[in-house]
């Protein structure tokens, strides 16, 4: 996460604090590939003739028998959960880095503030000697906010998780960390800043003050799917309901593959659809890679009632016929959830045909 | 797996200049956007192989091999074995261009390929003892923990199999180029030894984080298809099995050209395939057996090749295809791979239905948990797993777990744990050294406080040594 610190608030600023805050991007872990092999021997049998030699323990993503094994496996320990020799394995890594953001995701973020003692320190020395002071750290608060690209660049108050946290300060012993997690639904394309403001109490034997300060983490927050439509008339339906048909093509323009889960309407009243995609169709969910497009296809029309009235005309304004809004969801790498909604859709009223 | 279609095998040949060069950077032909025109999707992952290949062809006529590798490319003047300056020479043009925005220029479409007439005389492989062909290593990206104490130092006089055994793979990596070019080397038609040693040092390197440097140095190896590593009289091949699939993926990173890997394995498929049923005429069990594991390897390779290339539905489409063995791998393949691609309710269904063994079916559920977001439940099944398996893997994920759901403290508690029982895979490393950095602004001390503590394990074939990226020092 690119980020710039600004100076704390308090006076003393230059001095540094006794209170640490990390952050990381709780993106989905991954699973961590392996490349199994075939242990190295001086002499390897001949292509023809031999057992089958047991892969490299080395060269798995990790090690599942015990460990009082000498190094000398046989195969069966090697087998249980770890599919080698394919190349994905289950055991899963934290998130090596920011990544990139994407509107439709929730972004979810960790915040680490911590008891650094060290952190007093000059930058050459490692260890507390026993004639620095002892601190004392107590009642640390953490605050969060977000701010989106809209005019006016408006701010968000975020809720710290996880679970329902309570205003309380907490105490923190050299060393002991408080956690809390962020959840951010992205919305917008654009600039965002994450602040976060630490507050606490240092106490030391004679005296005690509390000291604040506040960090702000910037990312750049990049479109997902594009989405285009068109609408158009069909003919009549059999009980004088209009009917229209909306297109729409979806096109991956992120980094990653996203797997599409659904696609839904939000209708107005009075109006119903038929989906005509992968649903309807009983295929797979599609896969789209970066750049690759999938098009949609809906059949929209007035409700009927039991007694073969169409139930209410269609809202329209200004002459449009308004449906409603496109839904899309997807996921992601390790299952990463995405949704987006569209403005709403809609098309200009043409005066409907009368069905043959 | 079936048996591919002959020809698509045999445009693999060494002449990588005219390698196609995709625009897009990456993305394989045999997962171009389909999306919209789902009719033109082949049935199959080998229809779509061949498919493949078939552009590919299209665009870039065989072209003439020459090598040092072709024996009747020596001149006839020529009478004894190729001296390695000679070797050298001849390897000059083969060099493969690296895949720049020049187009690929059907090169010597008019020569009609030189003729093969393999001559009786002893093989010599010279060209692989060469110093030229093998970088050097540095120690530098090693910890100091781990070249600190001298009774874990390797001498240059400590045999190649306990290096091995003792975990010390960037030693063992040296002392296998060492072996290969000192003055003790190989006699040029000591092909045993040679591909022994060869393969030491690739697969070490691969260990230690030199897969580049691996990509390589294998390139010297160039065609293995091509005649002169067949042993004329039995027509038996002489590399071993085991270089020969490692060759595949290094050669594909070297020349930067995935496909190459799928079509290479599918090469080594096709071979076992008849040596499988070769055996099985003569009755030969254990060679059936062996050529079974071999060919049941080489099948999920394809996956892997199709993974690296990023093409996730054709790596599902074939694992798909492969029959299931092996107490469930192969179901737990399938679902890791459909939770990569996103796909939870996939994944779930590939450990239900199948026989995937019930261990393997809770890791799969909640892998699922993760990829849902229910962190919590996650949680609650790695620790009823931790309770019945002492796997690392499950410990690890447990203490990832306790991240998410805010509770890091006991998460790094617990990969500290599994570090003190002896564990240290660069997983665990990753995930520890990441806790600590999320704990101080001054992480160095305790990563390097972790790398002492994991220099002063007992060496083993597990892999002693670790680099300053596993620490991330």
């Amino acid at each position: 996460m690119s980020h710039q610190r600004y100076p704390s608030h308090d006076a003393a600023a230059k001095e540094p604090h006794s209170v640490s805050l990390k952050v990381l991007r709780l993106s989905r872990p991954s699973l961590v590939t392996q490349f199994p092999l075939q242990s190295p021997l001086s002499e390897l049998s001949s292509a023809s003739a031999g057992a089958r030699q047991p892969l490299a323990p080395a060269s798995l993503a990790y090690s599942p028998a015990p460990i009082h094994n000498n190094g000398d496996h046989p195969t069966a320990t090697i087998a249980d959960t770890n599919p080698a020799p394919f190349v994905l394995s289950p055991i899963v890594n934290l998130p090596p880095s920011f990544g990139s953001a994407y509107v439709g995701e929730t972004f979810s973020c960790t915040l680490c503030a911590s008891h650094d003692a060290l952190n007093l320190l000059p930058p050459d020395q490692d260890e507390l000697s026993p004639s620095d002071p002892a601190r004392s750290i107590r009642d640390v608060r953490i605050k969060a906010e977000m701010k989106t690209p809209g005019a006016g660049a408006p701010v968000t108050q975020l809720e710290l998780g996880p679970g329902v946290v309570s205003e309380k300060g907490v105490d923190l012993a050299p060393g002991e960390t408080l956690q809390r997690i962020v959840d951010f639904d992205l919305k917008e394309e654009g600039n965002h800043v994450l602040a976060v403001t630490v507050s606490y109490y240092e106490a030391t034997d004679v005296s005690g003050r509390t000291r604040t300060f506040r960090k702000l983490y910037q990312f750049i927050c990049k479109a997902s799917l594009i989405v285009r439509t068109k609408a158009g008339p069909l003919s009549v339906g059999r009980e004088g309901q209009r009917r229209w048909v909306l297109e729409a093509q979806l096109e991956n323009c992120g980094e990653d593959a996203m797997r599409l889960e659904r696609v839904v309407m939000d209708l107005e009243e009075g109006l119903g659809y038929t989906d005509c995609n992968w649903e309807a169709a009983g295929t797979n969910r599609p896969l789209l890679h970066p750049g690759e497009a999938e098009q949609v296809c809906f059949v929209v029309e007035e409700k009927v009632g039991g007694d073969g009235r169409v139930q209410e005309r269609a809202v329209e304004e200004d002459g449009r016929v308004v449906f409603g809004v496109l839904g899309i969801g997807w996921r992601g790498e390790m299952g990463n959830r995405g949704f987006l909604s569209t403005g709403r859709l809609g098309t200009r009223h043409i005066k409907p045909k009368v069905a043959v | 797996m079936d048996q591919p279609k002959e020809q698509t095998s045999k445009g693999h040949t060494r002449t990588r200049s005219a390698v196609k060069v995709n625009p897009n950077g990456g993305a394989p032909l045999a997962s171009t956007n389909l999306t919209l025109s789902p009719q033109l999707q082949p049935p199959c992952l080998y229809g779509r192989i061949i498919h493949a290949l078939t552009l590919s062809a299209a665009t870039r006529p065989r072209s003439s091999t020459k090598g040092p590798l072709d024996v009747d490319d020596v001149p006839l003047t020529s009478p004894g074995p190729l001296s390695p300056q000679q070797a050298q020479r001849m390897a000059l043009p083969t060099q493969p261009r690296s895949p720049g925005p020049t187009s690929p220029l059907p090169r010597s479409a008019a020569q009609s390929p030189v003729p093969r007439r393999p001559a009786p005389r002893p093989k010599d492989f010279s060209f692989l003892l060469r110093p030229e062909n093998y970088h050097p290593l540095t120690p530098l990206n090693v910890p100091a923990a781990f070249r600190s104490d001298p009774s874990k130092q390797p001498t240059p006089e400590t045999p190649i199999p306990d290096l091995l055994a003792r975990g010390q793979f960037r030693a063992a990596a040296i002392a296998a180029t060492n072996a290969l070019t000192g003055p003790d080397a190989p006699a040029p038609s000591d092909h045993a030894r040679i591909f022994s040693l060869l393969y030491t040092r690739l697969a070490c390197l691969t260990l230690i984080d030199g897969t580049s440097i691996a990509a390589q140095e294998v390139k010297a190896l160039e065609d293995l298809n091509s005649v002169v590593y067949v042993d004329e009289a039995t027509g038996e091949h002489l590399v071993p099995w085991e270089l020969r699939v490692l060759n595949v993926r290094l050669q594909a990173l070297g020349f930067g050209d995935p496909r190459r890997a799928v079509m290479s394995y599918y090469d080594l498929a096709r071979e076992a395939r008849a040596r499988l049923a070769a055996a099985t005429a003569k009755h030969d069990n254990s060679a059936r057996e062996l050529w079974k594991d071999r060919l049941a390897d080489v099948g999920v390779r394809v996956a892997g090749a199709l993974v690296e290339m990023d093409d996730l539905t054709g790596a599902a489409h074939h694992l798909g295809s492969l029959p299931a063995r092996e107490g469930g791998k192969l179901a737990m393949a399938k679902a890791l791979l459909w939770l990569h691609l996103g796909d939870v309710g996939a994944a779930r269904r590939c450990v239900k239905v199948e026989e995937a063994g019930e261990t393997a079916g809770k890791v799969v559920d909640a892998l699922c948990d993760m990829a849902d977001g229910e962190y919590e439940a996650a949680l609650a099944r790695w620790g009823e797993l931790k309770d019945e398996s002492e796997d690392e893997m499950i410990g690890v994920n447990m203490a990832v777990c306790l991240l998410y759901v805010g509770r890091m403290q006991e998460g790094k508690a617990l990969l500290e744990e599994l570090v003190t029982a002896g564990r240290s895979s660069h997983t665990l490393l990753f995930n520890l050294t990441t806790m600590y950095e999320l704990c101080t602004e001054r992480a160095r001390s305790l990563k390097v406080k972790l790398s002492e503590r994991v220099a002063a394990m007992d060496e083993s074939a597990n892999g002693w040594e670790k680099s300053n990226a596993d620490f991330k020092l």
